[in-house]
């Protein structure tokens, strides 16, 4: 072998001379030699380097090649001699960012392994990079890196297996557990299924500072019945259950509800670093209105950037529900503070896009009150005032109010138990047009804040009138007023503008007939769910769609959103949500065609159904 | 239709450049003339998957060489340096023969290289049969013959096409240098051709 040292000593010279190498002994760049791969990169196959399944530690022979990110920011420009790709090397994250090549050229690769042997064997290795990485870190464009992580999975987050105790153990064992599993909490487990939680903090202000014995049953002090959150979810609900609740560990199951493990604050904290989703947090906790404002005036610009970042583009949709419902949530809180507790239970809830969770930057608000059965005529004043002050701060933050008149201000959306019931079924039982267009919009609603249980009972009450025939042959004629812009051979119909080119509406015509469908299986299944891909969801569990009319709706659904999404963020020019189909890929138009046959036969499966085909 | 099918597998079995194994060979020589000249040393890299992996590198000095004659000038190998560290050349080339029954050759002007090789495999009885050969002196020359350039003896060198491509020049003039030069060499010819994804082997050889 050492013949084969003293051949490649080309590359080997050129290796030494560089830092860390050329500080270190010669053994060191000899290992890097005989562990390296080369690649020659151009702009044809750039997209193949910085793949986050392979990772490398890179260094630049030849070429110049910029580091991008996300964004589409350079992070900085490499050339002979500079290395790339140890950030993910050192903390084990995903790469963020991809090259492109300004110059072609040739690059050397060490694997993740050969890297960290030299870690390992080399103090001095290690620092170089450890400190090349802070600096990095330290430039203004790294800064904004990370974005993105609210979306993940909770899976990806989480950390360790599920530390549980059966019911039986004592608060000594309980702590026992934890000490030796070093984690912060334990999850109490029933046949499996999650039965409570204990933490730190539960030890001391329970058990230590309570004067309790430690050797009662653990039962006595865990916090029975705790939020938790889904394997699947993302780490935004996360985030948003624990700002929302103020705790700090969240238990997290998977679909069977058998726990897997805990996810922390300080989970989530070390993915955080600049993004809208930390003005919910900041939301939560404004002392002031003013604050509440002032902090939603960011929401346009902190999404513009953050939109280039994420995958599912209709994430932002949620997002956007997420910090309408902190507002909502603040205001109401602030309002408490103001006026005094509240006279009797009540809660907030939400129509339309926002109860969805399908908001855009120019969605208007749709909410309204429920109040206890229980409510005195001279206590009503306090909620005509709650809905009044909440409506309004969120005009001033930005969310327009509703042409419809469908807020809390109005008197005709706040209402007791008994009298929103009377609304909902008067429309169901006399489905004039008014009717129908207060379904499309009453019928997706959403929970905000407040007392749970009106919204509960208003549900399950709902679920027992909604079986009228009538009403549902209505909604599904109703909903085939409205037409897929395309024509008998597969051509796109397009709706003229006043500049003359043709475009199409991808909401009304698109998007809204999906959800207009699929509210009406929903309804016809009790499923109590406002957002389309939930209901789907939920509706794999009934017969009265086909898996296979269920995946179709969902992909339509996807493909109309990321669409409507995109020009929205693009802004060509056009009427709000339409595009003029000249400007897709022939892929795009393609799937559009596609998407639009698929809603047609939707639209008139749905309607032979519930309207015997009386169209 | 069906006469169709058969060919249309065919092309798509056609091995494709990103999928291949190649080894990337340099000798050197104690002259040009296969028939009255001698291996004194022999190189190899691998390229796999569009990789050069440099730790499967080999160099190996030919124990047997006879007469040196005048080339230690251009390759600096003395005599001592054989006795120590020489190999039969038999032994080499069966090792090489191995990793040629499933790997596509690569030189630089392919014809010398493989004539001194098959002299010594035809002697020795080692038989091997690469399925596909690649010159990169004629990948080059071709290339610039596209390019409808006029094309002198100078510039298809392996330095000359090397500088071509921004690759750095290489002090050192032995076997493996020149090897891995070639292998990057190849490299780079391949990034500038079109279609990344469809290249085949075959339209490289």
């Amino acid at each position: 072998m050492t013949h084969s040292h003293s051949a490649v000593t080309d590359v080997l010279n050129f290796v030494t001379e560089q830092l860390p190498f050329s500080e270190l002994p010669v053994s060191c760049a000899h290992f890097f030699v005989n562990h390296t791969k080369v690649v020659y990169i151009t702009t044809l196959n750039q997209s193949e380097v910085l793949h986050s399944n392979q990772k490398y530690l890179y260094l630049v022979r030849t070429g110049v090649f910029d580091l991008v990110d996300n964004a589409g920011e350079v992070v900085t420009r490499l050339g002979e001699g500079d290395y790339f790709g140890y950030p993910s090397l050192l903390t084990g994250e995903d790469i963020q960012n991809h090259l492109e090549v300004q110059t072609s050229g040739l690059i050397f690769l060490l694997a993740q392994v050969d890297f960290d042997y030299l870690r390992r064997e080399y103090p001095k290795f290690e620092q170089h990079f450890v400190r090349a990485h802070k600096k990095r870190l330290l430039s203004s464009h790294y800064k904004e890196r990370g974005r993105g992580w609210s979306e993940r999975k909770i899976a990806t987050l989480m950390c360790k297996k599920a530390v549980t105790i059966e019911p039986q153990s004592s608060i000594v064992e309980a702590a026992k557990v934890m000490q030796k599993a070093g984690v912060s909490s334990v999850i109490i487990t029933e046949n499996g299924q999650l039965s409570g939680i204990v933490t730190d903090r539960d030890l001391r202000n329970r058990v230590l500072a309570a004067e309790l014995d430690p050797k009662v049953s653990v039962t006595k002090v865990m916090t029975h019945g705790p939020k938790f959150i889904f394997e699947n979810n993302r780490a935004f609900a996360a985030l948003h259950l624990m700002l929302k609740h103020n705790i700090h560990h969240l238990p997290v199951l998977n679909e069977a509800r058998e726990p897997l493990g805990m996810v922390t604050s300080t989970d989530l904290l070390r993915q955080q670093k600049h993004d809208p989703v930390q003005l919910i947090g900041q939301i939560y906790k404004a002392h002031s209105y003013q604050e509440v404002v002032h902090l939603a005036k960011e929401i346009p610009a902190l999404l513009r950037g953050f939109s280039n970042t994420v995958e599912d583009i209709s994430f932002i949709g949620t997002l956007l529900s997420g910090l309408t419902d902190a507002m909502t949530s603040r205001l109401t809180e602030l309002y408490i503070q103001q006026q005094g507790e509240p006279p009797c239970s009540f809660c907030w809830i939400c129509f339309g896009s926002q109860a969805r969770e399908e908001q855009t930057l120019h969605s208007d608000q749709d909410n309204g009150l429920i109040v206890s059965n229980t409510i005195l005529p001279s206590q009503r004043a306090y909620f005509a005032g709650l809905g009044e002050f909440v409506t309004e701060h969120l005009v001033r933050c930005g969310i327009k109010a509703c042409p419809g008149n469908i807020m809390a201000s109005n008197e005709l959306c706040r209402g007791t138990v008994d009298e929103w019931l009377a609304r909902f079924e008067n429309w169901i039982q006399t489905p004039t047009p008014q009717a129908m267009l207060n379904s499309k919009i009453f019928f997706d609603r959403r929970f905000i804040m407040g007392d749970q249980s009106l919204y509960q009972t208003l549900n399950t009450q709902l679920n027992n009138i909604q079986t009228q025939d009538i009403f549902f042959a209505a909604m599904a004629t109703d909903t085939s007023a409205n037409s897929v812009p395309i024509g008998l051979f597969q051509q796109f119909k397009l709706q003229r503008h006043k500049s003359k080119h043709g475009y199409l509406d991808l909401k009304t015509r698109g998007v809204a007939i999906v959800n207009d469908l699929v509210r009406i299986y929903a309804l016809k299944c009790g499923v109590n769910k406002a957002n389309t891909q939930s209901r789907l969801e939920a509706l794999k569990a009934f017969s009265v769609l086909s898996k296979e009319d269920i995946y179709n709706l969902q992909d339509c659904w996807r493909f109309l959103t990321q669409l409507r999404f995109k020009i929205q963020i693009e802004e060509l020019g056009l009427p709000p949500n339409c595009i003029n189909p000249e400007h897709l890929s022939s892929l795009e138009r393609h799937q559009l065609k596609e998407a639009f046959y698929l809603i047609k036969q939707a639209q008139q499966a749905c309607v032979f159904k519930f309207a015997r085909g009386s169209l | 239709m069906k006469w169709l099918i058969p060919n249309f597998i065919k092309k798509r079995n056609e091995p494709l450049w990103i999928d291949s194994e190649l080894v990337v060979v340099d000798l050197e020589l104690t002259g040009l003339n296969a028939n009255l000249h001698e291996i004194v040393s022999v190189a190899w890299v691998e390229i796999n998957y569009g990789q050069i992996a440099l730790q499967k590198a080999q160099y190996k000095i030919n124990k047997d060489v006879q007469k040196l004659e005048q080339s230690p000038i251009y390759h600096g190998i003395s005599e001592p340096e054989i006795a120590e560290k020489g190999e039969h050349l038999g032994a080499i080339l069966s090792v090489l023969a191995r990793l040629l029954d499933t790997k596509t050759l690569v030189c630089h002007n392919a014809p010398l290289d493989w004539g001194f090789l098959q002299k010594y495999f035809i002697q020795y009885g080692i038989s091997t049969k690469p399925t596909f050969m690649i010159d990169t002196l004629k990948l080059e020359k071709k290339r610039l013959l596209r390019a409808q350039e006029v094309i002198r003896e100078d510039q298809l060198t392996l330095p000359a096409c090397r500088a071509r491509y921004g690759l750095p020049a290489y002090q050192n003039h032995n076997a493996l240098s020149d090897a891995l030069a070639t292998a990057e060499l190849l490299l780079a010819q391949v990034s500038h051709l079109d279609s990344q994804k469809a290249i085949t082997l075959r339209k490289l050889a």
